[in-house]
Parts: C-alpha cells; sequence; structure tokens
C-alpha cells in the first residue's frame, strides 16, 4: 500500500511538473490556485492522464460543482478524490467547475440524432441508442444527450476514457457512487451486465 | 336591385360559416384511456425494429419510427415546440402502460361523443399534431401520416401474429387501409386473429394508455406539487420547467411555457398527467411517487401558461366553458393571473 502510495505521489509530482509547462504555453488562461491540485491528475487543461484521473474538458460547470459536493458529502466515495475535494474551501468549487467546464474536449465528435438509425447490428450501440425497455434500461442518449455528448447534471461520455467510465458504472452497481436523483442512475446501472459494462465504456469511449 | 344584394350578403354570409367550419380543427385531444394495472397482467410485445421487411412497405414503418422519435425534422412544417412523440410514449411507443402506439392502433375508428362524430386513427394523429406538439396537423392521407400509421399497425401486428404463434412478415396494407386504424369488422387480419378476439377485445389491449390511479386523498395543489417537483423532476427537466437541451436535441423535454404542449393537449389535464407521471416518472423508473404525489405534482406542471388552445376564438371564459371543466387549470386564477390570457403562440417558428 505504502509503495503503491510513493510511486502514486512520484508519477503524480513527475506530471505536474509537464503539466504546469504546457500549461504556460498553450493555455493562456491561469489554473485558478484552487485548482492547481485538479491539473496533476486532469491534466491543465482537463484532458484527463488515464488511469490517474478522467476527462474534465467537456463537461458543465453545474455537473463538475455537483460531484465535488458529493465527494465532500461522502455521497460519492473515492480514497483519492474525497481528501481532494475537501481542500476546494469557500469559492474554490466556482473556481475549478467555472475553469475546466470552459475547455473544449479534444475529441470532436458529431453528434448522432436519435432515430438517424432504425436497426443497429451492434447490441452496444443499439443499448445506448434504443435502450432495452423489456428490462426497464432507457436508451443511454435520452439523458447524456446525442452521442453522450453531456449536459447539465449528466455527465459527458463521449471521448471519457473508458476505465474511467467502468469503474464508474462498477461503483454505481457497488452503491460506492450516490447523489443521483431517486436512483435513476444506479437503477440504469443496476441492470447492466458486466459485458455491457466493458462493451459500453469502450463505445462511448471511442466514438467519433 | 336591393334583394339581389341581401340575397348576396346573405350567399356570402353562408359561405362565410362554411370556411369557417372547414378551418375548424377535426377533432379534440380527448382524454387517454385508463383502466386500473392488473398486476399479473402480461402485455404484447411488438417484434424488435430489425425486423421491419425490406421494401416499400417497410419503408413506411421506419419513417415511422424515425418521426416518432425525431418528431423535431417537421419542426415549422407541423411541429411548433420542441416535444417529440417519444417523449410522452416511451420506448418510442412501444412501452405498455405508457400510451403504446400499437393500443392505439386498434382502438380507432371510434366514435367520440364529444365531437359526435367517428375519428380514424389518423385524425387522432392530427390531434396529437394540433395540440401536444402545438403545430398544423398534416393532411389526410400526408406521407406522414401513412408512415405514422405504417408503425403502428407493424408494431401492434406483429405483437398479436407472434403472441399467436403465426410466423411470417407482418401483412401489407394500402395507405388508405392503414391510416383508418385496426377498430373495424371489414380490417384485414390472418383468419386466425380474426378468430381468436374481437374487435372489442383487440381495441382494448391490456397496457393501453396510461393506468388509471385512484383519486389522490387531498384535492391535488400545485403548492405541495412544487416540492415533489423540486425534489424529483427538477434535475432532468429543470428549475424553470424548461427541459434541457443537448446538441439542440431536447431529449428532456420542456413541460410549460412556449415550448410545450398547448392547452388542447390531452397532458394538459392533471389527471392525465398524474396517470402518466406515476407510472412512467421518474424516467426509467416507475411507480415512486404516491398516489397524491403524483397528483400534486401534475397539478403543479399543469397549473404554468403555455401556448393557447388553438380552439381559443378570442375569449378565454368563452373557451373554457366550451372545452375546460375537468381537471385542468385553463381559465383559472393562479397567483393572480388567469392561465390562457397570457398563453403563448399556437405554431410559432423556431426562433
Amino acid at each position: 500500500m505504502n509503495i503503491k502510495i510513493r510511486t502514486l505521489a512520484k508519477g503524480i509530482a513527475l506530471i505536474y511538473g509537464c503539466a504546469l509547462t504546457s500549461v504556460a504555453i498553450a493555455n493562456p488562461t491561469p489554473v485558478p490556485p484552487a485548482g492547481q491540485l485538479c491539473v496533476t491528475c486532469h491534466g491543465a487543461e482537463g484532458e484527463g492522464i488515464e488511469p490517474l484521473g478522467p476527462r474534465l474538458a467537456g463537461l458543465s460547470k453545474e455537473y463538475i460543482s455537483t460531484q465535488l459536493q458529493h465527494f465532500q458529502a461522502g455521497v460519492r466515495q473515492n480514497a483519492t478524490m474525497m481528501p481532494m475535494a475537501m481542500t476546494l474551501q469557500g469559492d474554490g468549487i466556482e473556481q475549478v467547475a467555472s475553469y475546466f467546464s470552459a475547455k473544449s474536449p479534444k475529441t470532436e465528435v458529431k453528434p448522432v440524432i436519435r432515430g438517424e438509425q432504425v436497426t443497429f447490428s451492434d447490441d452496444t450501440a443499439r443499448l445506448a441508442y434504443q435502450g432495452d425497455w423489456s428490462r426497464g434500461l432507457p436508451a443511454c442518449v435520452t439523458c447524456h444527450g446525442p452521442s453522450g455528448l453531456g449536459g447539465g447534471l449528466f455527465p459527458r461520455l463521449a471521448g471519457q476514457q473508458a476505465s474511467y467510465i467502468k469503474t464508474q458504472l462498477l461503483a454505481w452497481q457497488a452503491g460506492t457512487r450516490k447523489g443521483d436523483v431517486d436512483g435513476m442512475m444506479a437503477n440504469v446501472a443496476n441492470k447492466l451486465t458486466a459485458a455491457e459494462v466493458d462493451a459500453l465504456a469502450n463505445y462511448f469511449a471511442n466514438l467519433k | 336591385m336591393k334583394s339581389s344584394a341581401i340575397l348576396l350578403l346573405a350567399a356570402m354570409g353562408v359561405l362565410t360559416a362554411q370556411v369557417q367550419a372547414a378551418n375548424e380543427l377535426p377533432d379534440k385531444q380527448a382524454p387517454l384511456p385508463s383502466v386500473p394495472k392488473n398486476p399479473d397482467q402480461t402485455y404484447l410485445t411488438p417484434r424488435p425494429l430489425s425486423a421491419i421487411p425490406e421494401g416499400a412497405f417497410g419503408d413506411k414503418v421506419r419513417l415511422g419510427y424515425q418521426l416518432f422519435v425525431n418528431t423535431q425534422q417537421l419542426r415549422d412544417k407541423y411541429v411548433g415546440n420542441e416535444l417529440n412523440c417519444a417523449n410522452c410514449h416511451m420506448d418510442a411507443g412501444r412501452k405498455a402502460n405508457a400510451s403504446p402506439l400499437w393500443g392505439a392502433y386498434f382502438a380507432y375508428p371510434a366514435y367520440r361523443k364529444k365531437d359526435d362524430k367517428v375519428n380514424t386513427f389518423q385524425e387522432r394523429v392530427q390531434g396529437c399534431f394540433n395540440y401536444s406538439m402545438n403545430g398544423k396537423a398534416p393532411a389526410a392521407g400526408s406521407p406522414e401520416l401513412v408512415a405514422l400509421s405504417a408503425y403502428a399497425y407493424w408494431l401492434g401486428m406483429s405483437g398479436l401474429m407472434d403472441a399467436a404463434n403465426l410466423d411470417g412478415p407482418v401483412p401489407e396494407l394500402s395507405d388508405a387501409e392503414l391510416v383508418k386504424g385496426a377498430k373495424r369488422e371489414d380490417f384485414p387480419l390472418p383468419d386466425t386473429l380474426a378468430k381468436a378476439m374481437t374487435v372489442e377485445q383487440r381495441a382494448n389491449l391490456p397496457g393501453r394508455g396510461y393506468p388509471e390511479i385512484p383519486k389522490p386523498e387531498l384535492a391535488f395543489s400545485p403548492e405541495r406539487g412544487k416540492a415533489v417537483y423540486t425534489a424529483h423532476c427538477q434535475a432532468c427537466h429543470g428549475a424553470d420547467g424548461q427541459g434541457q437541451a443537448i446538441a439542440g436535441v431536447y431529449s428532456l423535454p420542456p413541460l410549460w411555457g412556449p415550448k410545450s404542449y398547448n392547452w388542447g393537449a390531452g397532458m394538459h389535464r392533471v389527471n392525465t398527467a398524474a396517470f402518466f407521471i406515476y407510472e412512467n416518472m421518474p424516467f426509467a423508473k416507475s411507480i415512486q411517487l404516491t398516489n397524491q404525489q403524483a397528483w400534486d405534482v401534475a397539478a403543479y406542471i399543469n397549473s404554468h401558461e403555455r401556448p393557447q388552445d388553438p380552439r381559443n376564438k378570442g375569449d378565454v371564459k368563452q373557451a373554457q366553458e366550451k372545452y375546460h371543466n375537468d381537471n385542468d387549470y385553463y381559465g383559472v386564477e393562479v397567483d393572480g393571473k388567469v392561465l390562457g390570457t397570457a398563453s403563448y403562440p399556437v405554431f410559432p417558428k423556431k426562433s
């Protein structure tokens, strides 16, 4: 455990340094002081550093701030993120959410509008676009938007790291992630098989 | 000379009256049928969309599906708000207890006392465009109404055939047959099906409409409903009820205001909305609210201003007396304003 943490810390320090360098060149908007810690795992552009931190670019301000509050409240449990979120006091959450939500995701995804395609040979794409109501599973895109672009309280799935989408679906299943109104996301996640979790994570991660 | 002028005026008067009659909306958005839900009930299951056949008939069915889930492609042509049919008909009109299209198809043509005429299936769908979609209905026999009828027919017929272990493709019908609906003795059916059920039985398939729930113990109240809305609805539909668009598409629909259904839509009734909400909301969960909560939140949603009732001739009181006397807030004073007096336009262009 100790070794793991030390390695992680070294990794973070290394990436932190690189990230700061690239910020100075590529990004005219300075990272707010409250967000300095975030860039070590999420990147200065919110581009994410797998497997340390998911992409934040493309997420809404509302979503980022809500999730930070969930970490603080323990509604969302994660050994790394809970203490990190606790460092954000006062206007910290607001500043971090504003900063990262203003960043554009690296992968541009052309939204596919529901109904453009009637049938799907790929079961995963069908699940994403039409759901499987025989199991009470709605289409992912109903809430996450066309191609999972996200908005409001619903995170962007398009172009997110597959490993992260997967761990989150598993966290919903395990109950270590909560905070959804009426347990709507937990309801969906709990109906997915392990194979579907993998397949959906890869599907959204690789959308073009 | 004088008398012929009077005759002419009289003739013109008759003509004007006739033109007005022709412009009257052909039907009303009547309350959806609702019967108590039977917990042991099994429901008709339409075939998967992948079973829609190739060819001209299949193309109509596919187009019907596409129009149903992305009705916005008809924006400004026949649609005047930000809704899609699939917003109120879950699983693209396939899900039982969410006003499935297959249930409706076998329930029309139907005589409706309120407008004293028999409505065909396409006339019923025209009502949806005039009211739920705050638009202007496509003309009878138009490709859009044929396609929506074909989709509804295919869902229902494929489900009935599978239930009766009848293999093979769904029989193709002419456009003229499709738009009428299936509640008639002369509706073409495979023999096995014609013998298995009466027309009346087919018209009352389990899961049709939204299931009825008992009246609330306390008279429904928008004030209590507001708290229900805040706790259970606003995450998706927004604190202001305006839904949420992602990439220009409102999957999470506006519930009131200029972009929602108008004062003539079935959903503006508190009872209809309560039945829908109780059974189908929160999304994909079903039955999370109490009866009382469902009625209260339906009252809250429907006590906001929305697009005008297209049947209003310029007088809210008159329209209220003629069309609104059960379970709705049209013409009722809420927060010091009489609803209907500051209604949003009917069939506005997308801004």
